[in-house]
Formats: structure tokens, C-alpha cells, sequence
């Protein structure tokens, strides 16, 4: 287009020229034709350029195909600038730790990351079964969690002692979680009994007629109040100890 | 492991992840937190059973500590081969023991936790006595291994060096004039 119009542009000179008799020379035609801003330039690279952009056909490019997050690192037509690092610990801007965070709870205080000797050794006596006979199994269930989360900070706090070799309180706390697992024995020991005894009164309900196993209708049917039953029974009831009546441990959970 | 734990916590409605529905009722195991400065606060380390997967330890989480978790990623650490168990008194030789591997969890958590700083002194640990008393332990021990003849004991280096003084001494002493030669015995008669 550019080239054509450039020759018709040169050939009207030429012939407004020829009208004023100043008609140049026929060999200089050729310098005529090329125009004045046309300079003559060279690609750098011999190799031939891609007349069409390339264009990356995926818009998902640098995402992560699992989380739909962006691209790990900064691309250079990120808006943001790169972080600088901070390369002292004590200049670095701290966290903002929750005070209700769960992870506290596998500490004994928030102040310090393990406990003194001193500290350790306080703990109460483990709980009796005789205690826990008179529990409900959700009140057993709730101890023995108690326990497990003891067991963690002492176990956690143990290894924290050694990682700073600290010095002493491995025996401290070494019979701190003897006293848990105590307790933690003497739950299962009350659990098994009551299994146990409910296996038995299962074998003592078959031969019972006032007891319907059957699965229909109710299962218990006292029978009707008669005056010899009564004065039998007055006699056989042995007594039985109110198990409510005994005394809580002063120290309950240990570490409380 | 959810609905065996949730009576336990409070009765409080949470809306938590995904959780399975495998019922544990008294478990029996420990997690050991495990301070980790050089991870981001939202990322916490455990040492847990062998046995948990990264699931239990998802559910266990927010279940008993009210954590919610976003990832989980699991580590087993094979344990170096030693001579006999570590409870051994006295190791016998060739019989060897791979102690249990460990097994490490890093949560990726939602919201940051930062371990409570280090106590800056000791004292309340005892940690003075506690080193003494571990270094003459290592002392005493020293004695008893199979090489301890060939060494030489301290005493030995400590007189070596004294007479190396010794000598030292000697020769860079100046030596005083105190005159010319004198027979010492002179009440005894000089004969050939």
C-alpha cells in the first residue's frame, strides 16, 4: 500500500514538474520513489518473527489445579512486591496467639513451656474404684479424657525438658503420669466389673418371671404386692452401702 | 472418634470439618507437641503412634482441643540400629536392635499458635547440679569401657607435663658462680 502510494505521489511530481520544465533526470527515479521518513533498518536476530502473538490458551496458568490457589512464586507482572527477609528472630513480627487456643491445653501454664520440680510434684492420689463404682459411665468417660489430656502435657513437657536439658524432674513427672495411669486403670477396673455384673443379672433375668427379654411388650412387669412376699423380703434384703455416701477425693483430678 | 468425644466437650453447637465416624471410646496413646520455630505459627508438630493416621489425627484434634485443621502431612523416622534393647544394663554385643521408628504429624492449623518462651535460667530445674553430677557419672563410666587400660589415665598426663616442666626448668635456669673448684674431701689422703 505504502509503496504504491509513494509511486503515484512521485509520478504527480514528476508530471507537476514536467508542466514547469524542471523534469530530474530518468535515473534518479528510483530515489524519488523512496519518501522521505523511510530509513533503512535491520532485525537484530536473522531468525524470522512470529507474525502472530503467541497466546497460552490455558487461563488456569499457574494455578493450582487442587486448591484453585495462584502461582507459588511472584510472576514479574505481580502487583505486589516480593517480602525482604528479616534476618534477625527478634525483629520478626510476632503472631497473635488466641487465648482460648486449643494448643494451650498441652501446657500446665501459659507463662512457661514446662513445669518446676516443684511444680510437678504437686498432685493428689489417684482415684479408688472403689470411688468410681458409684459413676456414671459419662462421668467416667469425661476422667478418663482428663486423663488422656494430662498424659500429653506431661508427655509434651517431657520432652521439652530434654530438648533444653533442662536438669531435674523427670522423676517428678515420670510419677505424676503414674498417679493418671492409675486412675486410668482403676476406670477400666470399674467398667469391667459393671460388665460383669450386668453379664450376670443378664443369666439371672432369663430364669426371672417378672422380666420379659423377648423384645416385645414391656420389659418389666413387677407382679402384684402380696403380704408373703413382703415379710420374705424383709428378711433377705441385705444392706447395701449407698454408694453416693462416699466421700469425693480432696485432690480429684491430678494437676487440678 | 467424633461422637465419642463430643459429650465430653462442651455442648456448644461447632461446626467442624468432615470427621469420620469411628467411635473410640478410651484411648490409650499420647501426642507430644513439639516446638517447631522454624515452621509458620499456623503449623504445629506431634510425635503420635504409629497406628494414627492422618485422618484420627484430624478428627482427634478438633474433637478433644477444639482445633480445626486444614492439612495434615506424616513423617516416619526410621530409628538408628543399636547393639541390644535400651533398657539393657549391659549391652550385649551383636545382638542387635532397631529401636521403634517414629512417627510425626504437621498440622497445618486455622488459626496460629506460638509455644510460650524458654525460661532464661535454670535454677528452679536445678540444672547446675544436675550437669555435675551427669559428668561424673560420664567420668566414672569412662573407666569401665574395654579400651579404658590403653588410655592413659589422668594422673599419668598430669605427671608427664610436670616433668616436662621440670625440665623446662632446668634448662633455662642460670647457673650461679660461687668460685673456683673445692675438694670436698680434704681430710682424705690423695693417693695414686
Amino acid at each position: 500500500m505504502s509503496a504504491s502510494n509513494a509511486l503515484r505521489l512521485a509520478f504527480r511530481r514528476l508530471v507537476n514538474a514536467g508542466n514547469s520544465s524542471q523534469i530530474p533526470p530518468s535515473f534518479l527515479i528510483p530515489s524519488l520513489l523512496a519518501s522521505k521518513t523511510q530509513t533503512q533498518t535491520t532485525s537484530f536476530s536473522s531468525t524470522s518473527t512470529y507474525s502472530i502473538q503467541r497466546r497460552d490458551n490455558n487461563p488456569d496458568r499457574g494455578v493450582s489445579t487442587q486448591r484453585r490457589t495462584g502461582p507459588r512464586e511472584p510472576l514479574s507482572v505481580s502487583k505486589t512486591e516480593l517480602p525482604k527477609p528479616v534476618p534477625d528472630p527478634s525483629k520478626r513480627s510476632k503472631a497473635k496467639v488466641d487465648p482460648d487456643h486449643g494448643l494451650w491445653e498441652f501446657f500446665h501454664s501459659r507463662d512457661k513451656t514446662m513445669n518446676t520440680p516443684d511444680e510437678d510434684a504437686e498432685y493428689g492420689r489417684p482415684w479408688s474404684v472403689d470411688e468410681l463404682r458409684s459413676k456414671s459411665w459419662e462421668d467416667l468417660h469425661s476422667l478418663w479424657w482428663m486423663c488422656c489430656k494430662e498424659r500429653n502435657r506431661i508427655q509434651t513437657e517431657r520432652y521439652e525438658r530434654d530438648r533444653l536439658s533442662a536438669g531435674y524432674g523427670d522423676f517428678e513427672s515420670l510419677e505424676r503420669e503414674k498417679t493418671v495411669r492409675r486412675t486410668q486403670r482403676a476406670i477400666k477396673h470399674a467398667l469391667t466389673e459393671r460388665y460383669y455384673s450386668w453379664r450376670d443379672a443378664l443369666e439371672v433375668a432369663k430364669d426371672d418371671p417378672e422380666i420379659n427379654l423377648s423384645g416385645k411388650g414391656p420389659l418389666y412387669t413387677p407382679f402384684e404386692y402380696t403380704e408373703e412376699d413382703t415379710t420374705g423380703e424383709d428378711t433377705m434384703v441385705p444392706e447395701i452401702t449407698d454408694g453416693a455416701e462416699v466421700e469425693q477425693p480432696r485432690q480429684n483430678a491430678p494437676g487440678s | 472418634m467424633s461422637t465419642a468425644v463430643t459429650t465430653v466437650v462442651s455442648n456448644v453447637v461447632r461446626k467442624g470439618p468432615k470427621l469420620g465416624r469411628k467411635q473410640i471410646f478410651l484411648p490409650n496413646f499420647t501426642l507430644t507437641l513439639l516446638r517447631t520455630p522454624a515452621l509458620p505459627p499456623t503449623f504445629a508438630t506431634f510425635i503420635v503412634p504409629l497406628n494414627l493416621n492422618k485422618l484420627d489425627i484430624r478428627d482427634y484434634l478438633w474433637n478433644v482441643y477444639d482445633v480445626r485443621v486444614n492439612s495434615v502431612r506424616s513423617y516416619i523416622q526410621l530409628q538408628k540400629m543399636r547393639q541390644d534393647k535400651a533398657g539393657a544394663k549391659r549391652p550385649a554385643q551383636r545382638r542387635w536392635h532397631r529401636p521403634r521408628s517414629i512417627k510425626r504429624m504437621t498440622v497445618e492449623m486455622e488459626r496460629p499458635f506460638v509455644w510460650p518462651e524458654e525460661p532464661r535460667d535454670y535454677e528452679k530445674w536445678d540444672k547446675e547440679t544436675h550437669d555435675a553430677a551427669e559428668a561424673d557419672r560420664d567420668q566414672g563410666e569412662e573407666g569401665l569401657r574395654p579400651d579404658a587400660r590403653r588410655k592413659a589415665s589422668k594422673e599419668r598426663e598430669s605427671m608427664a607435663e610436670q616433668a616436662k616442666q621440670l625440665l623446662r626448668q632446668t634448662e633455662d635456669a642460670e647457673w650461679e658462680n660461687v668460685g673456683g673448684l673445692v675438694e670436698v674431701e680434704q681430710d682424705v689422703p690423695y693417693q695414686i
